[in-house]
């Protein structure tokens, strides 16, 4: 079970490493400016019943055309069970691609779905006593839907995450509200608050987690950017052994160009 | 002889005149401004409007370039004399991500939110 929700909880954070711009733990279908070309890095903190993590991904997106995305995710992670010595190491590579597959444009706003592939690669060690990787090969295809305006910002996805060896595959989904506390100007500084939700549903054994994250981001200028959240479980179902109590995200994405 | 040396004088004179008056005139030409206003689709938040900037950036005798999100306009001077044509700036709106709408050229310039 311990392994279960370890895999479970990282094919979790690794679909939402590159959650790309604002929201903080969401996909978004916009792939402009610190959405596009650059990186993304965050310390993530996970603290369970019987283990904490420390994960702390790094992402690199890169821009074909404005429609069409590739990237990369490098998690290093850190697992100390209670009572034992921490184990490390580089866990699951990531390959991802996004294409949009539709857009409105309008007066200050917009409105885009994206379609979204990754693969998850098994290079996270499993032999030691802490698993770092899954040992699994994971495709996930899924779609992002995003409305933005000057005012607001709703953005979902959702999609069926495909593992091999008889592990069960399970269904993702997220949901954003971003509103700005600031003037949108540019370039100006933003200061951006999020409510979101991030669902998982493995189908066997059925095992259900739904955090509630509110977060906040801050832009400083047009190439840096700053942003945490705090996510708590509103829902375990059919988890007994080595809940989750809470996870804390600080990370920051920069332009590389 | 007098008169020789004088109408030369007055020759050279007009050279110098008309020389300087084309130079002037040429010069006026070269540093001449044209402010353009790009009406942009799409801009909904200012980190979007950083990959716009750097392409619009990319034109040859842009000034300055100032983008208002909450209009979702940029504002562009550029020198007449290296003018970006509407279908060049409605392309690099296109390649941005976003999708272009009025593009408006004047020789004064236009009234900006902040500047009222």
């Amino acid at each position: 079970m311990n392994r279960l929700a370890i895999i479970t909880l990282g094919i979790f954070f690794t679909l939402n490493v590159f959650a790309q711009g604002p929201p903080i733990t969401t996909e978004t279908p916009i792939m402009l400016g610190l959405e596009g070309n650059g990186v993304r890095t965050f310390g993530k903190f996970i603290s369970k019943e019987n283990v904490t993590i420390y994960v702390q991904p790094i992402g690199i997106p890169y821009n074909i055309t404005s429609k069409f995305q590739v990237g990369a995710i490098f998690p290093f992670k850190l697992i100390t069970p209670k009572d034992s010595r921490t184990t490390g190491g580089f866990a699951d590579m990531t390959v991802f691609a996004k294409y949009q597959l539709y857009k409105k444009d309008g007066k200050a706003k917009t409105f885009r779905i994206l379609g979204l592939i990754k693969q998850t690669f098994p290079t996270g060690k499993t032999s030691s006593s802490s698993t770092i990787g899954s040992g699994l090969y994971q495709t996930y295809i899924g779609i992002v839907i995003g409305k933005l305006t000057t005012k607001i910002g709703l953005y979902t996805d959702f999609g069926y995450n495909i593992t091999n060896k008889n592990m069960s595959d399970n269904f993702i989904y997220n949901f954003s509200v971003g509103v700005p506390l600031l003037p949108h100007k540019y370039p100006q500084k933003q200061l951006n608050t999020f409510l979101e939700f991030n669902g998982n549903y493995v189908f066997d054994p059925k095992v259900h987690t739904v955090f509630i994250s509110p977060g906040f981001q801050f832009i400083p200028g047009r190439r840096i950017l700053f942003e945490t959240s705090f996510q708590i479980p509103i829902v375990q179902d059919n988890i007994t052994t080595n809940k989750t109590n809470y996870m804390v995200l600080l990370g920051t994405r920069f332009l590389i160009n | 002889m007098k008169n020789t040396v004088k109408h030369t004088g007055l020759l050279v004179l007009s050279l110098i005149f008309f020389f300087s008056l084309s130079t002037t005139n040429a010069q006026t030409s070269s540093n001449e401004i044209t402010y353009v206003k790009v009406e942009v689709k799409g801009l909904a938040c200012p980190f979007c409007a950083y990959g716009l900037e750097k392409k619009l950036k990319e034109l040859k005798g842009i000034e300055t370039i100032k983008i208002d999100v909450e209009e979702g306009l940029a504002y562009l001077t550029t020198l007449t004399s290296q003018k970006p044509t509407k279908e060049t700036l409605e392309k690099i709106v296109t390649d941005a991500g976003f999708t272009p709408s009025s593009v408006v050229f004047s020789k004064k310039p236009f009234n900006l939110k902040d500047e009222n």
